[in-house]
């Protein structure tokens, strides 16, 4: 893991460019939806179809990033974000639902992040004590457990789950929303791995007995940055639950949701600003470039297992680190990790 | 009184699967320091195995067991050499993500090749039980508890016997001492891990006698076997048979209050897990680190 690499700057000058305009053409593509556009005659350029696969990639940028406040920066393993998501999802669809709530979905959304942030607070100060596998297996067993006791309770829609109202014009408000929370993580991330607050995370990572050594109180800081994570995994379950219009355990509480964000921030670098980005546009749209129903998804699947194992062995700094000076992408450098390992 | 006795025998039984589903896991955990998240995919394999076996060929159920033993030590030996070997140095979380890489990759492929059905194994005698007084003991669980207890006797006996044992544990007490009197590293973490996942093969092809499998049926005795070992304490076999028959008697006791139910298993599973860690984290009959 590194901290963020140096881009050479014969690549940057050509890089950074076509990077900018293809993030405004991404930003600006989806209006050409909207009736004013068709009026002006202007042809939309994205469907529908391709419109919730840009939400879907910006929801999993949002996770991945915040993953990596306390996976990448921090250096604990959370395999319990997804909880976060699930809790933010089904804070929003209690207080918008006609029966419960029924409350506008601005005050839903904005009330996603509490809860998330309060259980993080209160499990993290005690699952933060561990280290290792003990804690990736703690976060995992919480947000399982988490989704069954909520499954279980009819209060919360039990297994038949919550209907959010469906909302008029919602692709592209969801969009955008979810464009915004993306934008909110990436510029968290930036200022935390500008301040002091971000140095301490990575000497916490680095060694923990020397960070405390020289004075940072590490358990607030990573129950801190737990809280992080948690407030923006939640605000995407917010947005989530009344973009998709229906709630339940299965589809805010999946584990898999847990490894894919990992698995984004580890491919495009663990502990950058923009790895966890990186990784998460490409393998989402990875995703749904193959995935089809019934036997292709199960394909899927196994293509993304394989491709975890091969990046976890021969890629442990993620892509972004072949942008930067520390390795580059050769067999040579790829024997060196090997025999840093290997048995 | 005597539903009290049922179920504390129910929950012994019980325990069988959780003995034979921990062992394999408690080893790799303990000798190799690898939380192995494709265990599951593991029993899994083994599981399907067995079906395979007893419906095209009418194969008895527990006679396939030391074929899915065998099966599930090759690929265990496989991955371990090729794949893991390559990491067992980095930080704990590489092999973390490894392995549910693995878990991912096999248990879809499993579903690719047998669908999502479920599929049972019932031989003829499913359904029979001996009766003890009031006490009805089922006579499938009993086998089961009493191939895991076996399946953990040899494994002792193996680890502690046998030369083979021998540089087991000496490779995972100093590996650089190890390899100074003459160890082959690679090797041994390589059989390490086969035997492991061959307790998985044989867990598995026992949880397709008591339940209906399908290939996600693993998924859940990964995080149970964690528990377990947990509870049990890592680094001795004889913890983790305590431990599973604990938590076979819990997760009995537990489902049967009041106000819970099968719905709770995991939530229950994992409170266990989260007291135990905050109490006596060496576990019931671990050693204090």
């Amino acid at each position: 893991m590194s901290a963020l690499p140096k881009v050479p700057t014969r690549l940057r000058r050509v890089a950074v460019p076509v990077v900018w305009f293809l993030v405004v053409v991404v930003v600006l593509a989806p209006l050409t939806q909207t009736d004013e556009a068709r009026n002006l005659g202007i042809p939309a350029v994205v469907n529908r179809a391709q419109l919730r696969i840009l939400t879907t990639i910006a929801m999993f940028v949002v996770m991945a990033s915040a993953w990596n406040i306390i996976g990448g920066l921090a250096g604990y393993a959370s395999f319990g974000n997804v909880g976060f998501f699930g809790l933010g999802a089904y804070t929003t669809a209690m207080l918008v639902d006609r029966d419960r709530g029924g409350l506008p979905f601005a005050i839903g959304l904005l009330a996603a992040p509490i809860l998330p942030m309060l259980f993080a607070a209160g499990i993290g100060s005690v699952l933060l004590r561990l280290r290792g596998h003990y804690f990736a297996i703690a976060t995992l067993g919480t947000s399982i457990a988490l989704g069954e006791v909520i499954k279980n309770i009819d209060f919360f829609g039990g297994s038949t789950g919550l209907f959010p109202p469906i909302l008029p014009k919602a692709d592209l408000v969801f969009f955008y929303l979810m464009l915004a929370v993306a934008a909110l993580a990436i510029v968290s991330n930036w200022l935390i791995l500008r301040s002091r607050f971000g140095y301490g995370l990575i000497a916490i990572r680095e060694n923990e007995h020397a960070a405390e050594v020289i004075g940072i109180d590490t358990t607030r800081y990573k129950v801190r940055a737990f809280v992080t994570a948690a407030a923006l995994t939640g605000l995407a379950g917010g947005v989530f639950a009344q973009w998709t219009s229906f709630v339940s355990q299965d589809n805010v509480f999946p584990i898999s949701y847990n490894v894919e964000m990992i698995l984004m921030a580890i491919i495009g670098g663990a502990g950058t600003v923009f790895g966890p980005v990186i990784g998460a546009v490409g393998l989402e749209a990875l995703i749904q470039v193959l995935a089809g129903g019934g036997s292709a998804a199960a394909a899927t699947q196994v293509g993304l297992g394989v491709l975890l194992a091969i990046t976890v062995v021969f890629l442990p700094r993620g892509v972004i680190d072949f942008f930067g000076g520390r390795s580059k992408l050769s067999l040579r450098a790829i024997r060196a990790s090997l025999r840093e390992t290997s048995a | 009184m005597s539903l009290v006795l049922q179920q504390i025998v129910l929950g012994f039984l019980t325990g069988g699967v959780y003995v034979a589903v921990g062992i394999g896991f408690s080893l790799v955990w303990g000798l190799l320091n690898i939380v192995n998240l494709a265990h599951g995919a593991f029993i899994v394999l083994g599981a399907y195995l067995t079906w395979f076996l007893f419906s095209k060929f009418g194969l008895d159920p527990f006679l396939s067991l030391p074929l899915d033993a065998a099966l599930l030590f090759a690929v265990g030996y496989l991955i371990q050499r090729g794949l893991i070997n390559w990491v067992i140095r980095a930080p704990v979380f590489f092999t973390l993500l490894l392995t549910f890489g693995l878990n991912l990759a096999l248990v879809n492929g499993v579903l690719l090749l047998f669908s999502a059905d479920f599929r049972s194994v019932t031989p003829s005698y499913a359904g029979s039980g001996i009766e003890l007084g009031e006490v009805r003991v089922p006579l499938i669980r009993l086998a089961t508890l009493a191939v895991a207890v076996l399946m953990a006797a040899l494994v002792a006996l193996v680890l502690n016997r046998t030369r083979l044992g021998a540089a087991i544990l000496a490779v995972a007490a100093n590996r650089d001492a190890a390899q100074l009197v003459g160890v082959d590293l690679r090797h041994a973490y390589a059989l390490t891990f086969a035997i492991g996942a061959a307790c998985a093969g044989v867990a598995g092809g026992l949880l397709s006698t008591v339940q209906a499998i399908n290939p996600t049926a693993g998924e859940p005795y990964t995080l149970q076997a964690f528990v377990v070992v947990i509870l049990g304490g890592l680094g001795r076999v004889s913890a983790t048979v305590v431990g599973g028959l604990a938590f076979g008697l819990i997760e009995v006791f537990g489902q049967a209050a009041p106000g819970l139910g099968a719905g709770y298993a995991n939530a229950i599973a994992f409170a266990i897990l989260v007291v135990v860690l905050a109490v006596r984290p060496s576990g019931l009959l671990g050693r204090a680190q």
